[in-house]
């Protein structure tokens, strides 16, 4: 017996040696920072987070640059950052903050510009595939177009790439506009009949649909046969309903055309020796960016757009219950089917509050029952009163057969028990 | 007698041992060293997702660019790259992505008037939340981070390949001069300093969109409830936490 717990406690001794030297070994090899967050070594998060930061954002830039960066930022390029252009310029930065980083020569800080040709033509050659509402050229065509007879220009012989098309008013406080639609932005050629001409052709939305006096003027005029609205009018598609419109009269814009330069056709169109032409410089301020518009705007057309053209007053947004509560066509004419449920279906009107179910629907109800029907359908107060509410005139008189077949219990909804009593 | 010096002697080695051998399991026990960066508790808060507008895109390339140079990829690989379909009117369908478009696309490649749709789809890690990249690795090298990011452990990576072949996305590639699986890290580095992911900064269209989606305040928290979108081969169950707007039914 004795020799047998002996060879017991030896088996049992050897396991207990071969546990501990494992979990010896194991915690000899694991590294020191495993299992602290998951099965994985923490410490590898760590040493992933120093990987030091290369592509700077523009608002480093502004620090410096900042007039440029305003500048960028009013025009149409103000999505485009400065490292699309400039190169992740972590060098740079270094190098003019004074950073640690020794051995940096001036040299290697200078940033690359790379508003070249080449450069340009990575987001605007044409393709396909590009959305269409995205500024986009065929080199050939474009040069063609403008009368450029040297093929070596480059873009930034008329385009400033900080101030590509001389906004007059700031991208940002551009005006939302709905969505207009030009035919090549569906189909690949511009189809020879209208819309309208083709069978269940969906409703689009062209300039001449609000803006007809202006378009009819500017049909008239030399300028519609070589460029159209948004030529000048530059559109930026917001989302699949809205976009902006942005104004562009800045003597900067029409100068992209007509100013007289060296790789130019000398002839067509007009051209200018820009400033000389207005003669005393003097009168060209900052204030005054219109001042082509000045002289030459009956060449473009009429610049007032009246009010009357307008279709929506200054108090639209309360008033415009009453017309589309008439009509929905008439919205339609203009706004997608779904753009009313935009407002009226995501949130509930501000007068239904946690009590608007308890007493306070009654008031407005009764004094304008039509006013439910915006949203409501018309027997809704049927579903939870079961009798047209509010009471009708006759009510007095009709009151005993309804409450013959229906039952007391009805009235209760809303008045006390004691309530028959006040006349019965 | 020798019998009893022999079993003492035994007694005695065998309590040595494991004295020594509990005492050694002490003297290597771990310490928990002090952290300057964000617990796991912390980092949980966060859940990084990624979205992209395919119908903002321009196939530009630009966050292909910025890519390479943030992260130093070697060539011909690409952590992101952009593809380009064009279907012509006999349903013929053409993907290109010439060098991950790192030059952008230049011609199109069917008659432009027999084009009936084109667009581009940028492609990333899709830092999926059941990876099978993760499930393959035989050491444990990939994890995903406590704010859900699918990363690489160089250090325990034996380079293998394994993760490269199960990658349904193809978004792994092998990196021959260290000899490890590398892939896209959403910027680790710079979203933990509060930048957004290299690509994400040079997008000129907003095409890229990228944040918390634990927060309902974030950006793609508010475009994931407007929007209709999509993700990759979603039979797959790799569960990708890439969003796509405008996904198109020829999309792989």
């Amino acid at each position: 017996m004795l020799s047998n717990k002996k060879h017991i406690i030896l088996v049992f001794s050897i396991l207990l040696f071969l546990l501990t030297a494992g979990i010896v070994v194991r915690k000899a090899m694991q590294p020191d920072s495993y299992g602290f967050a998951g099965n994985y070594r923490w410490d590898a998060n760590q040493e992933i987070m120093k990987q030091p930061v290369l592509n700077q954002n523009s608002k480093t830039c502004s620090e410096c640059h900042e007039s440029i960066y305003n500048l960028h930022e009013k025009d149409a390029h103000y999505t485009v950052p400065c490292v699309d252009c400039h190169g992740a310029g972590n060098v740079h930065v270094a190098f003019f903050k004074g950073d640690s980083l020794n051995g940096i020569t001036k040299q290697q800080a200078y940033l690359e510009k790379e508003f070249k040709l080449d450069g340009c033509l990575l987001c605007h050659q044409k393709l396909v595939a590009r959305p269409a509402d995205f500024p986009q050229i065929v080199k050939d065509d474009h040069y063609k177009f403008l009368h450029v007879t040297d093929p070596k220009t480059q873009c930034i012989q008329c385009h400033n790439p900080h101030e590509p098309i001389f906004l007059l008013t700031d991208v940002k406080n551009s005006r939302l506009h709905p969505i207009v639609y030009k035919c090549t932005e569906c189909h690949s050629k511009t189809p020879e009949k209208s819309p309208k001409e083709v069978e269940n052709h969906p409703t689009i939305f062209e300039c001449k649909d609000c803006h007809a006096e202006i378009t009819a003027d500017f049909n008239s005029k030399p300028h519609s046969k070589y460029i159209d609205c948004r030529t000048c009018h530059l559109y930026h598609k917001e989302n699949e309903t809205t976009g902006r419109i942005y104004k562009n009269g800045n003597a900067k814009f029409c100068l992209l055309c007509h100013e007289k330069k060296s790789f130019r056709d000398e002839k067509y169109p007009p051209k200018i020796e820009w400033p000389n032409h207005v003669g005393n410089t003097s009168i060209i301020s900052k204030s005054d960016e219109k001042i082509c518009l000045n002289c030459h705007e009956d060449k473009i057309h009429q610049m007032h757009l009246s009010k009357a053209q307008n279709p929506h007053s200054v108090n639209w947004k309360s008033e415009h219950k009453d017309i589309a509560g008439q009509s929905k066509e008439i919205c339609g004419k203009c706004h997608t089917s779904n753009s009313c449920q935009n407002c009226h279906m995501k949130s509930k009107p501000s007068s239904h509050t946690a009590d608007w179910k308890k007493d306070l629907h009654k008031v407005s109800g009764a004094k304008n029952p039509s006013s439910c029907e915006t949203c409501h359908k018309r027997n809704s107060c049927y579903g939870c009163h079961k009798l047209d509410m509010p009471h009708p005139k006759d009510f007095g008189e009709t009151h005993k057969e309804l409450i013959e077949v229906k039952g007391k219990e009805l009235c209760s909804n809303c008045h006390k028990e004691d309530f028959c009593k006040t006349c019965h | 007698m020798d019998k009893i010096e022999r079993r003492q002697f035994l007694k005695l080695g065998l309590y040595t041992t494991a004295g020594v051998m509990m005492g050694s399991l002490f003297a290597f026990s771990r310490t928990d060293k002090e952290i300057d960066y964000k617990s796991p508790e912390d980092l949980s808060k966060f859940d990084w997702g990624f979205l992209v507008d395919t119908t903002r895109c321009i196939g530009c390339g630009a966050c292909v660019r910025a890519c390479k140079v943030e992260n130093n990829v070697p060539d011909s690989y690409f952590r992101t790259w952009v593809e380009r379909y064009e279907i012509d009117k006999n349903g013929r369908v053409r993907v290109d992505s010439p060098n991950g478009a790192l030059e952008s696309f230049k011609d199109d490649n069917f008659n432009e008037a027999e084009i009936v749709k084109a667009f581009f789809v940028p492609k990333l890690c899709n830092h999926c939340y059941d990876s099978a990249c993760t499930q393959v690795c035989p050491v444990g090298a990939t994890y995903e981070s406590p704010d859900g990011v699918v990363l690489i452990d160089k250090e325990r990576c034996v380079g293998c390949g394994y993760c490269v072949q199960a990658c349904p996305y193809g978004c792994r590639y092998i990196d021959h001069e260290k000899g490890v699986a590398d892939k896209c890290t959403l910027c680790y580095h710079r979203i933990q300093k509060g930048e957004a992911p290299a690509c994400v900064n040079a997008c000129p269209r907003a095409a890229r969109i990228f944040g918390n989606l634990k927060d309902p305040e974030s950006k793609i928290r508010k475009i994931l409830n407007l929007r209709r979108y999509g993700t990759l081969k979603p039979d797959l169950g790799t569960n990708p936490k890439c969003y796509y707007i405008g996904l198109d039914m020829e999309v792989k």
